[in-house]
């Protein structure tokens, strides 16, 4: 037992995400020393604003996964109504188990031990194509979204070309 | 493949952008200009347009491949940037709905996907099983004799059980993963049940192809309707009707090389050593494709494909061996056994038998005989012994050289070899029976109709009795579900799958397998997620 479950079940993950990666995003250690810090690159959503940007963000699991979630937040500076404008991910399947003491979030929408890298990903994305108004982590973002919609386009846009800048 | 010894060590490493994947061989110690040089022919593209990813990371050119740990294997995604921005990969936007990735499983049949929920999803299985699928599609009149079957339509029937059956489908379940919609519309039976209509009824399909342009129009002016709909007609609908329309395009185009009336069956039983796996999915899924297999024997088991199956069935014990440790075998010989009336019925209603008196008469006096030797432990273990089956394959295709050298020899030899090793007669008993059950089967047309009838009718019978028997013995003494998988709902709530109702359908589904039980759960998990 010299390994923690946590470490096991996160290298099992990382290599079978170098082997048969996901669509739409990549999936590597920020340092090749520490399995609990992650690096992930998103490849932008086709069909959203965020189609062709390359959103570099991390993951930092706690030494109890699977029993409790990770925080991701995104280096790269992307605008979106459910990401703070320092790049932490507000998302509810990252929010820590248990009920909601708002009442807003019922424990299945909550972490799960079940969530891995992937089923993460996934979520963000899909979120990145349909973002969430009814708890937003940017405030400016969602109102804009909302009401000036082609105002957030253009700052979506900037968001992306900078992302393209950045990585070449 | 990979490592020629030469000097610098080559690896074979797959390429993947969103709508395609390639393999590339390249020096292990060679940096990325090298490898987007490789990949530009391949992808069409100019090196600069290409983007690699690995681990989180895009690579610049003059990194090299030892730097990022590209091993041997790996995947790295690519993306193709069109240099004048905007609409980056033109059509890629989406992947192009594909044939193969049809809603509904089609073109499986969703048939023996829903193995997978019997525990027998093994890589190996799913090849088995493309093999067959691929043997289905290039038969459009079979596959509609399949879905013509009393038997697979009484599956289709129940809704539960196609949505299993469709969610167990990989390809379905990437279709879902992208579209909840769709499983939304899983859950309504009826539109099941018109899909599998559809395929089977090219007249109906046709008349539905008209008026589907009104549909169309009608649907466009309820507001948002039209985004809904464009989205679903590229997902759903369009390979959809692909696969219909190629079905029902050329009905006949099979039909030549199933017609060879004169085809030495004689022999087939020899060919499946095994007792039939696809009769014990039954239970689950598998029996839509299995009675195809099995209804239209004569064209298919001397189809390349059919061989390689039997071939790699005898290659892989382990599948054997999990086949026959399975329940469902047992009992489904158990249930042979303990009705050799209708055994020895099912036997002689079989064409291959029923031309040969003799023969017939011996097999009835060794069934039982013969049943209990197939639940014989040893005998099973035999099965699942590498080399034995080697033997026996070894065995038939002597056998079938034999006919084909002396074809008035083979009726007494076949019954000596079936008399003797009595392994292969398993067969007879548990396998063929469903031939006379596809009454249309083109190769035995010198069956007459009302025999045909009593046929379908009889094997439907047994295949209910067979069901019920197996659910009854799921249910050990009829406990509601409930109680029976308490257990197992614990371990899943413990696991962290909350919602019980879900759990308890899924364990259902999967008949109180706590593995299967979580794989679907997390399959449909995701889509609840998006």
């Amino acid at each position: 037992m010299s390994e923690p479950q946590s470490s096991l079940l996160l290298k099992k993950q990382l290599a079978e995400l170098n082997k048969n990666p996901v669509e739409g995003f990549s999936a590597g250690l920020i340092d090749d020393n520490d399995i609990y810090r992650w690096e992930v690159l998103i490849i932008g959503p086709p069909d959203t604003l965020y189609e062709g940007g390359f959103f570099k963000a991390h993951l930092h699991f706690p030494k109890e996964y699977p029993l409790r979630p990770p925080r991701m937040k995104f280096v790269t500076e992307i605008w979106h109504p459910n990401i703070e404008k320092n790049g932490d991910v507000c998302i509810s399947i990252l929010h820590e188990p248990g009920d909601d003491k708002w009442g807003y979030e019922k424990a299945s929408e909550r972490w799960l031990p079940v969530h891995t890298v992937e089923t993460i990903l996934i979520s963000v994305i899909s979120m990145l194509a349909d973002p969430n108004d009814e708890s937003p982590a940017n405030v400016d973002a969602a109102k804009e979204w909302r009401e000036r919609y082609s105002d957030f386009k253009k700052k979506v846009a900037r968001c992306v070309r900078k992302s393209q800048e950045d990585c070449f | 493949m990979a490592e020629g010894q030469e000097e610098p060590k080559k690896i074979t490493i797959t390429v993947k952008t969103p709508k395609e994947k390639q393999q590339v061989e390249i020096e292990e110690d060679a940096d990325i200009k090298k490898l987007k040089d490789v990949l530009s022919p391949k992808f069409n593209a100019e090196p600069e347009q290409l983007c690699l990813i690995f681990a989180g990371k895009i690579m610049n050119d003059s990194d090299t491949l030892k730097q990022h740990n590209i091993k041997d294997g790996l995947t790295i995604h690519l993306v193709i940037k069109t240099p004048p921005r905007p609409e980056p990969e033109g059509g890629t936007r989406r992947p192009p709905a594909d044939i193969s990735a049809t809603p509904f499983g089609l073109n499986s049949l969703g048939g023996l996907a829903g193995l997978e929920s019997l525990g027998l999803g093994q890589s190996t299985f799913m090849d088995l099983q493309a093999r067959m699928q691929q043997e289905l599609l290039s038969n459009p009149d079979m596959l509609r004799q399949v879905l013509d079957n009393p038997l697979v339509q009484q599956m289709m029937n129940d809704p539960e059980n196609m949505r299993s059956l469709i969610t167990s489908n990989p390809q379905m379940q990437d279709l879902m993963a992208r579209n909840p919609e769709i499983s939304h519309m899983l859950n309504n039976p009826e539109l099941l049940r018109q899909t599998m209509e559809l395929a089977r009824n090219p007249a109906m399909l046709q008349e539905l192809m008209r008026s589907h342009d009104r549909a169309l129009s009608n649907l466009e002016s309820i507001p948002g309707g039209y985004n809904a709909l464009q989205r679903m007609y590229r997902d759903i609908q369009e390979p959809m009707l692909n696969v219909a329309s190629s079905m029902a395009g050329n009905p006949f185009s099979g039909l030549v090389d199933n017609s060879d009336g004169t085809n030495p069956q004689q022999g087939a039983e020899n060919r499946q050593p095994l007792p039939n796996p696809w009769q014990r999915g039954g239970g689950g899924g598998g029996t839509g494709t299995g009675t195809g297999t099995g209804g239209t024997g004569p064209g298919l088991i001397n189809t390349p494909g059919m061989q390689s199956l039997l071939q790699q069935m005898s290659e892989n014990p382990r599948l054997v061996q999990s086949m026959l440790s399975a329940p469902y075998t047992n009992n489904m010989l158990q249930a042979l056994a303990a009705d050799p009336d209708m055994a020895s019925q099912l036997i002689n209603q079989n064409p291959m038998f029923a031309n040969n008196p003799q023969l017939q008469e011996q097999i009835r006096t060794m069934m039982p005989q013969m049943l209990a030797q197939l639940q014989n432990p040893e005998m099973q273990q035999m099965m699942s012994n590498p080399q034995a089956l080697n033997a026996l394959l070894q065995i038939q295709q002597g056998i079938e050289q034999l006919r084909t050298a002396a074809p008035s020899l083979v009726n007494n030899l076949g019954l000596g070899v079936a008399a003797a090793g009595a392994q292969p007669a398993a067969t007879p008993a548990a396998g063929t029976p469903a031939a006379p059950a596809n009454s249309a089967t083109p190769a035995a047309p010198n069956n007459a109709p009302p025999r045909q009838q009593q046929n379908t009718e009889l094997f439907t019978q047994f295949m209910q009795r067979m069901m019920s028997a197996m659910s009854n013995n799921q249910n050990n003494s009829n406990q509601p579900p409930e109680q029976r998988y308490s257990q197992q709902l614990e371990q899943l709530a413990a696991m962290g799958f909350l919602n019980r109702e879900a759990n308890l359908q899924a364990l259902i589904a999967t008949f109180g397998d706590i593995n299967a039980a979580v794989e679907r759960l997390l399959a449909l998990g995701q889509l609840s997620m998006s």
